[in-house]
């Protein structure tokens, strides 16, 4: 599908007779080409095309948002009067606003167009790669996909910015079976601009292959002790996730954030320092606009340990004094540290590697506990017997206080680029 | 779009093809102390067609509904599984011939209410509570209205439509203590547009005392000590056990994917007291939460008994799994968006009620705790599961103690169904349930309160 940027100037001009006192309008285009593997086996190829569009009208102070797939000219025209009727019903509410304007900007990465052929070569390749050096891994699920995604977003105030990116991904979730025995699965996902490289070069797909297979045999853990944790690279990125919500919008807004009154406080280890990159050119699957509307631009989230921004929109930022982040955060990058993995690993007297966390969302106070899946004892320095039902619970901002070290070595994973990372204090009990 | 309307279209059938019209329609409203920062709808609708050729599956999606874009879709769908045959050669697909048909429109026949209508409901509810539990630091309420319309046509005759409406109201209230925030989050609602489930704002006020009542418990609480316990799981927890802990395991792609369920097949894994089932669409004589009349594949979908009297029986199955197995199609494939393809999913997933009564069951628990209300969870191809539990009380001497603050089980699915001594008599589902595998899916989980041994997490 094509994208009409003349759609949008129609559609503002539209919303604007309609009596919007301010309008914005989102329109975006993806294409899709996926390869789906069932039983070890290639075996879907699905295409999908969409258009849709997202609608913002503000009356009187009050805000409606409207979004459908829709092109067409009754749709929109529908969707038009539609979304006048949400603003007009709403509340009104200072904090209601859309982006300030300025230059136009467009931005392009990736290819427009997938190279079918070649990701079908590296998804196979993984398949036979897979056979001969991880013959015991079974994949749960493993997909390759491409998307090509055109994003037009303009407003009654002059923004006018344009993205396309055309982005691959691939997903694997995968166990490891010997006899009667399975491992527990795990996961990992790979965002790149070509598909040139084999998969099992990228990430930690050929590190996190290997560890499964030699997870199908697990012990459980006896009694509980405070000890220390290693976060892969690949736990750390979900956990930097949920540590990041608590700078957002609600948390904010409501008062529950932990990190509410905490900008140029240290909350971590001097040590850490993370950065919100979406714009890089080392991040494939990035964003330049944020869902307000505004360019992002790069930040730092934490530097050497001192909270540095909270990730406040437009109107988490009115609704609370606060400023406006310069993005909507994720692509994450944590600086590396100083202390090789080995050294890192020899450093831990009694703990786990954790290599996956299946646990509850965090509460509001920061308390959270879960199993440590994918998971390694480390005893005397030594990474010992993989693990079962063993469970971890602990604090985020304990946590990020008890920071030991990061590890030079870092893993790229195309949204992101992490170290391990050492923390101590956390509950570790067995069955 | 019913069926007939689609008839026309069968002539472009040449290989096993499934061609699906579908709609999703949102509400959306947020609430955050009192003020509407969300005010939102939302449509996502278009035409998808899957063929099966030469033992490939193709699949295309665009969000036109027309006859050139139906004509498109099938023939896309059709070269993507040609593009597949030619890079490898592959025995066909032995896919069951199955053709159900039906009509099932869930559309409320009350007269419907404005989206101004149900702003004031929330404006309602938020003022009730701001005016009665001046102890809250934040209130937040979300209203969620997902209808799913579904209209499918398929090579070998099934035609069905279903549009399937599910309206839930999210409440979380948090309470300070100590200076540290402490929450609870209750969703009301279930299968229904918002005007089968919701009446007037003072009907939830009762349940609104008593979730305030366990927020001031959880504040109050302690933490639950850490290891394996005697738990009491309330209904809802059952249900989510159900779910992730051996639904997932025994959802037949999952099985042929290397699940701990595929050496269990007719051998005891559980009490003789734990039946478990995915229903279809009604059990013991009610409505379920998600009914599933007809899949996404044409299957006429059937009750799954996945574990009778402690034995496993079935697995959950897509016509692939069930050709694979040598089974029939349980109707257990679904998809979420038109531009999704189906996938095995569970439907109404529970353990059926027991015999005792929920407080003769805490009576005899010497210490241990009542676990009442799940948060997120997840399982694994072993059944080794993790729930969060966001609500729940220790039991000492046979009586509920203190609040619990948040914390976590775990433990093996399989085992623990072994230790299972006690059902309730009674069965309470949830229909606010959001099922993630590659796509998300609404499913209702259900069952009994049971006792059993568990390990969780705490300080």
């Amino acid at each position: 599908m094509q994208l009409d940027p003349h759609l949008a100037d129609a559609t503002i001009e539209a919303l604007e007779k309609a009596g919007a006192d301010k309008a914005q309008c989102l329109l975006k285009v993806q294409d899709k080409s996926e390869y789906t593997v069932n039983a070890g086996k290639i075996d879907l190829l699905r295409t999908t095309e969409n258009g849709s569009m997202t609608l913002t009208a503000i009356v009187d102070g009050k805000r409606g948002t409207l979004a459908q797939n829709g092109l067409d000219p009754d749709s929109i025209a529908r969707a038009v009067d539609e979304v006048i009727v949400l603003a007009q019903i709403s509340q009104p509410d200072e904090a209601n606003d859309i982006a300030e304007g300025g230059e136009a900007q467009t931005f392009e990465s990736g290819p427009a167009e997938p190279d079918l052929a070649a990701m079908y070569d590296r998804i196979a390749n993984l398949l036979e790669y897979s056979k001969k050096h991880h013959p015991r891994a079974i994949y749960d699920m493993l997909i390759y996909d491409f998307s090509s995604t055109d994003l037009l977003f303009r407003n009654s105030n002059g923004v006018d910015l344009r993205e396309r990116r055309g982005l691959y991904t691939v997903v694997a979730m995968f166990s490891s079976r010997e006899g009667a025995q399975s491992s527990s699965f795990n996961y990992t996902v790979h965002h790149a601009f070509d598909a040139d490289t084999e998969v099992w070069d990228r990430g930690s797909f050929d590190r996190l292959l290997r560890e499964n297979g030699e997870q199908i045999h697990t012990e459980s853990l006896e009694g509980k002790f405070v000890g220390d944790v290693i976060f892969t690279p690949d736990c750390l990125d979900e956990f930097l996730g949920t540590i990041t919500e608590y700078l957002g919008d609600r948390p904010m807004i409501t008062g529950t954030s932990i990190y509410k009154d905490s900008i140029g406080e240290p909350i971590a280890f001097p040590g850490l320092t993370l950065h919100s990159r979406p714009v890089s050119d080392e991040i494939a699957a990035g964003y330049h606009i944020t869902r307000d509307g505004t360019p992002a631009q790069s930040s730092t989230i934490i530097d050497e340990g001192r909270l540095m921004t909270h990730l406040l929109g437009i109107y988490g930022a009115k609704k609370t004094g606060g400023e406006r982040a310069v993005n909507d955060g994720g692509c994450f990058v944590v600086e590396a540290g100083d202390t090789q993995l080995a050294d890192m690993i020899q450093g831990v007297e009694r703990g786990i590697l954790l290599g996956r966390f299946s646990g509850g969302h965090p509460s509001d106070n920061g308390d959270f506990s879960g199993v440590a899946k994918n998971s390694f004892l480390i005893e005397d320095g030594r990474i010992g017997k993989p693990l079962s039902e063993t469970m971890l619970s602990g604090n985020i901002s304990e946590m990020l206080h008890s920071i030991q070290a990061l590890s030079r070595e870092r893993v790229d994973f195309g949204k992101g680029i992490l170290p391990w990372l050492h923390t101590q204090g956390l509950t570790i009990s067995g069955s | 779009m019913k069926p007939a309307e689609l008839r026309s279209q069968s002539h472009l059938f040449d290989d096993y093809t499934e061609l699906r019209v579908q709609e999703n329609r949102n509400i959306g409203l947020t609430m955050q102390n009192g003020d509407l920062s969300r005010n939102a709808r939302s449509v996502q609708s278009g035409v998808s067609a899957r063929v099966a050729r030469a033992g490939y599956w193709g699949f295309c999606s665009t969000p036109e509904v027309d006859s050139p874009a139906m004509e498109r879709v099938v023939d896309r769908a059709s070269t993507n599984a040609k593009i597949l045959a030619g890079r490898s050669q592959r025995a066909g697909l032995h896919l069951p011939s199955t053709a159900g048909k039906g009509d099932h429109d869930l559309q409320t026949e009350h007269e419907r209410r404005s989206q101004k209508e149900l702003i004031d409901f929330l404006r309602a509810i938020d003022d009730h509570i701001l005016a009665n539990y001046p102890k809250l630091s934040s209130r937040v309420l979300a209203l969620n209205n997902l209808d799913m319309q579904k209209t499918l046509l398929t090579s070998e005759g099934a035609e069905a439509f279903s549009m399937t409406p599910r309206s839930l109201l999210y409440l979380i209230l948090t309470i300070e203590k100590d200076g540290q925030p402490i929450d609870l989050m209750e969703a009301y609602g279930g299968l229904g547009q918002f005007e089968d489930r919701f009446g007037d704002p003072s009907e939830l006020f009762e349940d609104i005392a008593r979730q305030y009542e366990h927020l001031e418990n959880k504040a109050s609480g302690i933490y639950a000590e850490a290891g394996p316990k005697t738990c009491i799981l309330d209904a809802e927890l059952a249900g989510i056990l159900a779910h992730e802990a051996i639904g997932h395991t025994t959802e037949a792609d999952f099985v042929m994917g290397g699940s701990v369920a595929g050496q269990f097949m007719d051998k005891e894994v559980a009490s003789p007291l734990v039946t478990l089932v995915d229903f279809a669409h009604s059990a013991l004589g009610e409505t379920c939460p998600v009914p599933v009349h007809v899949d996404d594949e044409g299957t006429e979908a059937l009750d799954c008994t996945i574990i009778d009297k402690g034995v496993l029986r079935h697995y959950m199955h897509n016509k692939e799994s069930a050709g694979h197995f040598e089974s029939a199609p349980t109707g257990n494939a679904r998809a979420f968006l038109f531009s999704d393809e189906p996938l095995i999913r569970m439907r109404n997933t529970a353990i059926l009620p027991g015999k005792s009564k929920l407080e003769e069951m805490i009576a005899s628990v010497e210490d241990g705790y009542y676990l009442m209300k799940p948060g997120n969870g997840q399982a694994d191809t072993t059944s080794e599961f993790m729930f969060a539990v966001t609500q729940g009380y220790e039991i000492k001497n046979g009586k509920l103690g203190r609040g619990l603050r948040n914390t976590t089980i775990s433990g093996v699915a399989f085992d623990l169904l072994k230790t299972v001594s006690m059902l309730s008599d009674d069965m309470v589902w949830t229909g606010s349930g959001m099922c993630g595998k590659k796509q998300p899916i609404p499913v209702g989980m259900g069952g009994p309160a049971i006792k059993c041994t568990v390990s969780l997490g705490g300080k």
